[in-house]
């Protein structure tokens, strides 16, 4: 099973995916500062055992307007698909997230799991997320969450106690919000958004 | 599994009966004369005219929302009664029509069960104000409540004697133009229920509303405004039935809530419409636009649903939290079966700084139903601090229903946090086994996860409702077997 990265504004990102029966999917999106505009994504689940594991991370510090979509679609039973995207929203930036996990009628045993997690940095800065299920078969295990927030003061306090100077502290606190899905990225590519947080 | 399906799908609706009352009705169709008309019937001043009126004049300008995951059969609006009355025109209130006082106590409705109260409080505590199609039949404890000052009528008697409270609160939560079902309710709206807690009072009691729609070929359009003065208490039911007919009825109710500066408001709804029949036929239009507002700092309304009747439910209870520190919450059980279709859920808009916000939502579909959660919570750029919870679970028992969840998520603060989650899933084999192995029957197994899965919500209920709540979910529940 390979992991495939795509860098938006860099790479050509697939917009439809179809994974047929037993196959692996790992995806991970980036979506550097920026980068705006809609993003669309769509895949279709159509063989038994096939299993689409999907994240992605976007940084909007400066006024981009980024509208994400993704819809996975289970069309048969027996397959599972994970979904984690993270954002981190500044400047006056909008970002929406808009994610539908689609479970057919008969499409039994199906595990889907939808996460996005945003903070907002900025008092300009607006966020939307629509996290949605919508399910037609009942031996199903699905879930999805959704938050936004901020970054926790008291954590910063925690740090800057410690002698940690305090825009060093706030990266921390992004680095550590984006871990799951760095975690998937290659060195150079972590490096380049590290880079990007201080 | 395929047996508590046709258990489910078999059981019938209990309240489906028609009370045989002489009936004086408007002829069919909406037009300015039959507002007019309306009005007239009400004897109402000129200012409520002129409101129904420009109501109806947006609404003429207004489509049908599209939105909702349901699929609504065509709603041909000159083709409704919207105005019928029981004939009972000298002394409404007293004299309550043999007929009328059986059908309540065929439902066994708090006006009665306020005598089985008796036994466990040692005084009765709950006001009703029921409406029977268009008119509210009988208002109880009207002195007791005068008393502490309290308002507790019907809409159309508020009007009447309360002309200043009603046009200062009115449509100030809900606009008349809000959208095209509160627009048509502002313009027809028959009657309703009208209650003021004034300044630092706290309801000795538990105030109740009761909706029947019993004519054929009628819509309900009750209109209730709900005030909380300063500091005020107060809890609230609302119950609503309907006869087994075959075409759809339309009922297009508009609840406006008003909170101000630390006043608390409850509010239950347990929500009994026909549903149609088996096969999908007939069933009450449930079209509803319920929304209150925390005025004043410090405010709290608490709403708590459990809806298992209407074809299609389409009710969105919300909460605008403009005050400083006010708070609300949502609770709901939502369970649908047959051809039901529910698109209902929460809104919580949040405006003002360390506002804090829970939503729980239960739905249980089985049958050939739809149930689907829709909700938004907002962060205004001005709600500093605040908060939000929401955690929206569905049951699915059988596999040709379906259970969605479109939540919206809107934050403009950088210092308010927002969490949802939601869950789906079916009562599992595991469970059902590990009962079983204890010797509890399949069928009980079932009410016992049922009960335990929607519990979170029930427990909030006023008591009175929450056996009556109990009891509809298990009715529907019975000869389930896992």
């Amino acid at each position: 099973m390979n992991s495939e990265v795509y860098v938006i504004g860099r790479d050509s990102v697939p917009q439809y995916l179809r994974l047929e029966a037993g196959e692996e999917r790992t995806l991970t999106l980036i979506v550097p500062p920026g980068n705006g505009g809609r993003l669309v994504l769509e895949a279709d689940l159509v063989g038994p055992g096939a299993s689409l594991d999907l994240a992605g991370l976007y940084l909007c510090p400066g006024d981009e307007r980024l509208d994400l979509r993704l819809l996975v679609r289970h069309t048969v039973g027996g397959c599972v698909s994970r979904q984690l995207f993270k954002g981190l929203v500044g400047g006056t930036a909008r970002a929406s997230f808009d994610g539908l996990v689609y479970v057919a009628q008969d499409a039994q045993k199906t595990q889907a799991y939808q996460e996005n997690h945003t903070i907002l940095l900025s008092e300009t800065a607006r966020v939307e997320s629509r996290p949605q299920l919508e399910i037609y078969a009942d031996d199903v295990q699905c879930s999805h969450g959704a938050t936004t927030g901020y970054l926790n003061p008291e954590e910063l306090f925690y740090l800057r106690s410690r002698g940690i100077p305090e825009a060093e502290a706030r990266r921390l606190q992004m680095v550590a919000f984006l871990a799951p899905v760095l975690r998937r990225l290659p060195e150079p590519l972590i490096e380049e958004i590290h880079a990007c947080l201080s | 599994m395929d047996e508590l399906i046709k258990d489910i799908a078999a059981q019938e609706y209990k309240e489906g009966f028609v009370t045989e009352v002489a009936q004086e009705y408007a002829p069919k169709g909406l037009s300015e004369d039959i507002i007019r008309l309306i009005s007239a019937k009400k004897g109402e001043p000129e200012w409520l005219l002129e409101f129904r009126l420009d109501a109806f004049r947006k609404w003429q300008r207004m489509r049908p929302p599209y939105w909702g995951h349901v699929k609504l059969p065509r709603i041909d609006f000159q083709d409704i009664i919207y105005w019928a009355a029981p004939k009972r025109p000298e002394d409404r209130p007293d004299a309550i029509d043999p007929a009328l006082m059986e059908t309540f106590d065929k439902l066994g409705i708090p006006l009665r069960e306020r005598e089985v109260l008796a036994g466990v409080k040692s005084k009765s505590e709950v006001a009703v104000d029921a409406v029977f199609d268009s008119v509210s039949v009988t208002t109880t404890f009207r002195r007791t409540l005068a008393e502490k000052g309290i308002i507790f009528c019907s809409f159309s008697e508020a009007v009447r004697e309360h002309p200043d409270l009603v046009r200062k609160y009115l449509a100030t939560v809900v606009p008349a133009g809000d959208n095209f079902y509160a627009a048509l309710n502002s313009a027809v709206f028959s009657d309703g229920s009208f209650c003021y807690v004034p300044k630092g009072v706290k309801c000795p009691m538990e105030l109740s509303s009761y909706f029947r729609i019993n004519a054929a070929g009628t819509g309900q359009f009750e209109r209730t405004l709900i005030v909380a003065d300063e500091g005020a208490q107060l809890s609230y039911m609302e119950g609503c039935t309907a006869p087994m007919r075959d075409e759809n009825q339309l009922h297009a109710a508009v609840v406006e809530i008003i909170v101000e500066k630390d006043a608390d408001v409850k509010y239950s709804t347990v929500q009994n419409w026909y549903p149609g029949d088996a096969e999908g036929r007939g069933g009450i239009l449930n079209l509803v636009t319920k929304r209150g507002i925390c005025k004043g700092s410090g405010s709290h309304l608490s709403w708590t649903q459990v809806e298992t009747g209407s074809a299609v439910t389409w009710k969105y209870p919300s909460t605008i939290l403009k005050g400083d520190y006010s708070s609300s919450e949502f609770y709901s059980v939502a369970m649908t079966n047959h051809y039901q279709q529910a698109d209902t859920g929460t809104k919580m808009i949040h405006l003002g700084r360390g506002t804090r916000s829970r939503v729980v939502s239960k739905g249980i579909s089985a049958g050939h139903s739809e149930n689907s959660y829709r909700g938004l919570v907002q962060m205004g750029p001005a709600a500093e601090g605040a908060r939000n919870f929401s955690q929206c679970d569905s049951l699915l028992i059988g596999s040709s229903c379906g259970a969605h969840t479109f939540p919206v998520i809107r934050n403009q603060n950088p210092r308010a946090v927002v969490e949802h989650e939601a869950t789906t899933s079916k009562i599992s084999e595991d469970q059902l086994f590990y009962c079983n192995q204890r010797g509890i029957a399949p069928e009980d197994a079932v009410a016992l996860i049922v009960g335990g899965y929607a519990r979170e919500v029930l427990s909030r209920l006023p008591m009175e409702f929450a056996v009556e709540a109990q009891k509809l979910l298990s009715v529907s529940l019975e000869g389930a077997v896992g």
